[in-house]
């Protein structure tokens, strides 16, 4: 027992006398104070946006949770997968089949989303938990290879599982936000203010994102969180130091999947509509663009990458027409060289390209890159 | 007058007791148990210690030292780093009325076994292996010594000697002993008296072996009551809300001062530096709000910042030369009003405290300090100048062991560079008119040298009045400037006297400077020899791309005489011809104290040095080039050691 006054501690921000200070997520007043401007921020949004820039906002929401899922098992434990859409898939048609409502031959249950949001996440979770020893077998390349395959097998299921999705080319309609009778998507006044359908959803895909990320924050933490990094950095050593490769590993890529179905499962909800082609590599590579220009093995990371790739084709849209009409043209059928759409996966590849390059730690790189410059000040070092 | 009001009630008797250390700790245990007193750092974290946990181990080892034997007016010694065990053993040695005897953590084996034979040591509190490999290679020549208390047990724990006995253990026979007689401590605080040896700090000995200077409890209340609670030390006075770095070595007056009195006296909590190279970063940590140093350690701050803002990039380096001018500015301003800012500084200093001032200091760890020292040996004012100018004021501070530390100071508002200060409240300090020595008395002057009457005699006249050995005069009729230590002081072939301190200190204002030893006894005109910062010329040279392998290798590299001479034509300019250095030569290897070149307190110590390095002095003398060196015109490198590259050209 013992008893610190204030002005001992006062001042001192690089003084810890516990442990729990030291390792704390925000130990630093600046962090916490940023967090809390950025988070109040981020609730606001409702109140100001209007329903096409929330529709965006939701789904920078969205994809940094599943994105945070990816970065578990590829930025933290460093086992890359372009299976990611496959587990998106499975936690979208698991919402889908519970929450959703029958159309003709295919079934819906119309469950309430205290049921379906925690299933969306389970049953995924679990496919990975089965997949991962066979995953575990194998690194870098192979494994790719090895998820690659998986995810042709998924899309081929989603594409044959008429009663589930509706088969290819139709698809079918979402699970129904509803928790206790109470509609997540539809217009509510709130605080005085009328605010959209979307914006509702909003708020609760950013509650989601602010537990899921803080969940993932801790884990990353925790002695499984250094098993992680351990096993990424190098797998022999890890083993050696009394790691075990195959539980670790299984650890990354079910807790990966829970965030992967999850993020699914308000995807679909957020387009109003899924057909079995989404979960093909193109969405793989998007979330693997949210960890790389994010920031691999952060959890701030994915929620910036998220923001970049979902806003950025949105930002040349708007720019394009800017642009000389020779080079891009805006109308359908217009006589420039590239087109908007080829603009923007042209402009996506390159920044891919770009990050690995110059900066393979991210945007969130780039961040700590600035605020060291100024922690150093005024020194460089 | 408030502050000497209460000092002097501090001193008094109260409830019959002696006000010793361990009362004070005891005080502070009953009144406010939980309160954090000290940190340590361990295992990353530092470990919050209370006022109640530092007087119950103060107790189990005073009981435990008790069943060792230990009765009043042993000495017991103690040789570790600065940590809470020193603190616990120091305090529990007072309070069973024995003797502390502190050693420093560098002192090699024969020094071990020299100062463990003179103090008559019975038992010796050794931090680890290496200082229990250094009691056991000597302790067949130290009967006396009894028992060897070991603090941490990696190493030594199958170490199998009768004699050691590892720290838990003598808590634990502490324990047993405190169940058996809870009373003991009790009645020695009854018994204590005033004089009371309570410990013997042993001087460095820059000259003949080591004299173990006496301190009762006497002299350690008046310490207390004008280091500590008359501004003596840090102004104004500490309090138990101060925040203080101990990294010192604890066996040295200064020190003891600062960590244990400052603690027992007034409250400060004290935290326990990891070691001397961590002591940046944990400055940093810690953000003491008191600081005292030793002028190498400000010299190396001020280096260290010249350092590193060499690799800053640009825009870095342009708002630190900007605001450094400004800083430069405010310096001079406030050296030139007593210490005090005037409007305009204030002012700057506002400005520039977002861009350069605030950041700097928090990087040095220097944000939150309120009052800074400077002692033990004499500073350079450009660095005193330096650092009023980024706005940590350091004040001299003059005193020794043999007068606790209490001579002079300079006070706030009222500073004179190049001066120690003022006397400080109830001392009596008169400059003898025919030597210019110093003398001090006052109830803190020591009662002798342990088992040496015939050098006390020669330091402690009948009369009180204390001899420190040190030439001095007034400026201004209220300050003192000390002129050097009577012993070092040069008159050279011409009849004149040259105080050669003054001289090096401006030489190691250089940050490339480490030593720097001036030599012209009896000589026509004056030398120097040079030993580099290793660190500095090394950045230096790689910014250069000058290859180099030893310290000696960089030593000698004509770019590096070059930059020495430069040094050294800078600091003539500041003297008059007779004070200028005419030739230097470099001392081929880092100095040292298990050498022998260098005292505890890492003081060069002139005799070793003329023997060591006679032949680079008559080099000089004898008008030849044989070794690296130069005159004001030229440099050679040394003839003996010509680099292999060099020697196809």
């Amino acid at each position: 027992m013992s008893r610190t006054p204030r002005t001992l501690r006062r001042g001192r921000p690089e003084l810890y006398s516990d442990y729990a200070a030291d390792q704390a997520i925000w130990n630093t007043p600046a962090k916490r104070w940023s967090t809390l401007v950025l988070l109040a921020l981020a609730l606001s949004l409702p109140w100001f946006l209007g329903r096409d820039l929330l529709g965006l906002a939701t789904l920078v929401a969205v994809y940094a949770i599943s994105g945070i899922g990816l970065n578990l098992v590829s930025g933290y434990a460093g086992q890359i997968s372009l299976g990611h859409a496959v587990f998106m898939g499975i936690g979208a048609y698991t919402a889908a089949l519970l929450g959703g409502s029958p159309q003709g031959d295919i079934r819906g249950f119309e469950l309430d989303l205290l049921i379906w949001l925690p299933l969306a996440g389970l049953v995924p979770a679990f496919v990975g938990w089965l997949f991962a020893p066979i995953a575990a077998r194998v690194r870098g390349l192979y494994l790719a290879i090895l998820t690659l395959g998986l995810l042709f097998v998924g899309e081929h299921v989603f594409k044959e599982a008429r009663w589930l999705t509706g088969g290819s080319g139709l698809g079918r309609k979402p699970a129904d936000p509803v928790v206790l009778g109470f509609a997540l998507y539809e217009e509510r006044t709130i605080l005085g203010t009328e605010v959209p359908a979307i914006g509702v959803f909003y708020l609760f895909a950013l509650l989601l994102l602010v537990v899921l990320a803080v969940v993932a924050r801790n884990v990353a933490r925790t002695r499984q969180g250094r098993a992680f990094s351990a096993v990424r950095d190098r797998d022999i050593a890890a083993e050696v130091m009394g790691v075990p490769l195959l539980r670790t590993k299984r650890l990354a890529f079910t807790l990966s999947s829970f965030y992967a179905g999850i993020g699914g499962a308000l995807l679909t909800i957020v387009f109003g509509f899924v057909t079995p082609e989404r979960w093909n590599l193109l969405l793989s590579i998007d979330f693997l663009a949210v960890v790389l220009i994010g920031g691999a093995a952060t959890i701030s990371g994915p929620i910036i990458g998220a923001a970049f790739v979902v806003l950025m084709p949105r930002f040349i849209e708007t720019f394009a027409g800017s642009l000389p009409g020779w080079f891009v043209s805006t109308a359908v059928g217009g006589g420039g060289l590239l087109n908007v759409f080829q603009l923007q996966r042209l402009l996506f590849g390159v920044m891919i390209v770009l990050f690995l390059v110059v900066e393979p730690r991210g945007l969130f790189g780039v961040w700590i890159r600035v605020r060291n410059y100024f922690k150093a000040w005024p020194f460089s070092y | 007058m408030s502050q000497t009001m209460t000092a002097a009630s501090m001193t008094e008797e109260q409830g019959g007791e002696v006000l010793t250390l361990a009362t004070r700790i005891r005080r502070f245990a009953e009144q406010d148990p939980y309160r954090v007193c000290m940190r340590e750092k361990r295992f990353g974290i530092w470990q919050d210690i209370t006022w109640a946990d530092y007087w119950d181990k103060v107790e189990l080892v005073a009981h435990g030292l008790y069943a060792l034997g230990i009765r009043p007016g042993d000495r017991v010694g103690i040789h570790a780093e600065n940590r809470p065990e020193w603190l616990y053993a120091d305090v529990g040695i007072t309070a069973l009325r024995a003797i502390t005897m502190g050693l420093y953590p560098t002192n090699p084996a024969p020094e071990v076994a020299y100062l463990l034979q003179d103090s008559g040591s019975r038992i010796l509190v050794a931090e680890d292996q290496e200082q229990v490999d250094k009691a056991l290679a000597v302790v067949d020549e130290c009967p006396d010594l009894e028992w060897i208390v070991y603090l941490e047990p990696r190493g030594v724990r199958d170490y199998d000697h009768p004699k050691l006995i590892p720290f838990e253990d003598l808590l634990e026979r502490g324990r047993v002993h405190r169940g058996s007689d809870p009373d003991l401590l009790a009645r020695m605080a009854q018994d204590a008296e005033e004089d009371d040896v309570v410990t013997l700090i042993y001087t460095s000995g820059t000259t003949g072996p080591p004299k173990g200077a006496m301190l009762t409890n006497r002299n350690v209340s008046f310490g207390i009551d004008i280091l500590v609670f008359s501004g003596g030390l840090f102004d104004p006075s500490a309090s138990q809300d101060d925040v203080t770095l101990s990294y010192l070595p604890l066996c040295h007056v200064a020190e003891r001062a600062a960590t244990v009195w400052n603690n027992a006296g007034a409250g400060v909590t004290v935290h326990f530096a990891e070691s001397i190279e961590t002591v940046q970063a944990n400055l940093k940590e810690v953000q003491p709000t008191l600081f005292f140093a030793v002028p190498r350690i400000w010299e190396k701050i001020a280096a260290g910042i010249q350092i590193k803002m060499y690799s800053a990039s640009r825009i870095k380096k342009l708002n630190f030369g900007l605001w450094m001018k400004v800083a430069a500015f405010i310096g001079a301003q406030r050296v030139a009003n007593d210490g005090n800012h005037t409007l305009l500084t204030r002012l700057l200093y506002a400005v520039g405290y977002p861009f350069l001032y605030r950041a700097l200091r928090d990087r040095i760890g220097m944000r939150k300090v309120r009052a800074a020292g400077s002692g033990a040996a004499p500073i350079a004012p450009e660095i005193l100048q330096f650092f009023f100018g980024i706005g940590v004021p350091i004040h001299e501070i003059y005193g020794m062991t043999e007068n606790a530390a209490v001579a002079t100071v300079n006070r706030r508002g009222r500073v004179k560079l190049g001066t120690v200060g003022e006397p400080q409240p109830g001392t009596e300090l008169r400059i003898d008119e025919t030597s210019g020595e110093i003398l001090t008395r006052h109830p803190g002057v020591f009662v002798g040298y342990w088992n040496k009457p015939e050098q006390t005699a020669e330091t402690l006249a009948a009369d009180g009045w204390l001899h420190t050995g040190d030439v001095g005069e007034w400026v201004d009729g209220t300050h003192v400037r000390i002129v050097d230590r009577i012993k070092d002081i040069i008159i050279t072939a011409g009849g004149k006297n040259i105080s050669p301190s003054e001289i090096e200190n401006h030489l190691k204002t250089s940050p490339f400077v480490k030593e720097a030893m001036v030599i012209g006894d009896r000589q026509a005109y004056l030398t120097v020899l040079i030993g580099i910062e290793m660190d500095t010329v090394a950045d230096w040279a790689q910014r250069r791309q000058l290859p180099y392998t030893t310290y000696r290798d960089l030593t000698e590299k004509p770019e590096v005489l070059k930059l020495v001479q430069g040094v050294v034509a800078n600091t003539n300019e500041r003297f008059a011809r007779v004070e200028q250095m005419r030739k230097f030569r470099m001392i081929p290897k880092e100095l040292d104290h298990e050498d022998g070149e260098l005292t505890a307190t890492q003081k060069v110590k002139r005799s070793s040095l003329n023997d060591m390095f006679g032949h680079l002095i008559t080099d000089m003398y004898g008008n030849r080039t044989e070794h690296a060196g130069g005159d004001l015109v030229d440099v050679h490198p040394s003839r003996d050691f010509v680099p292999s590259h060099e020697q196809e050209d």
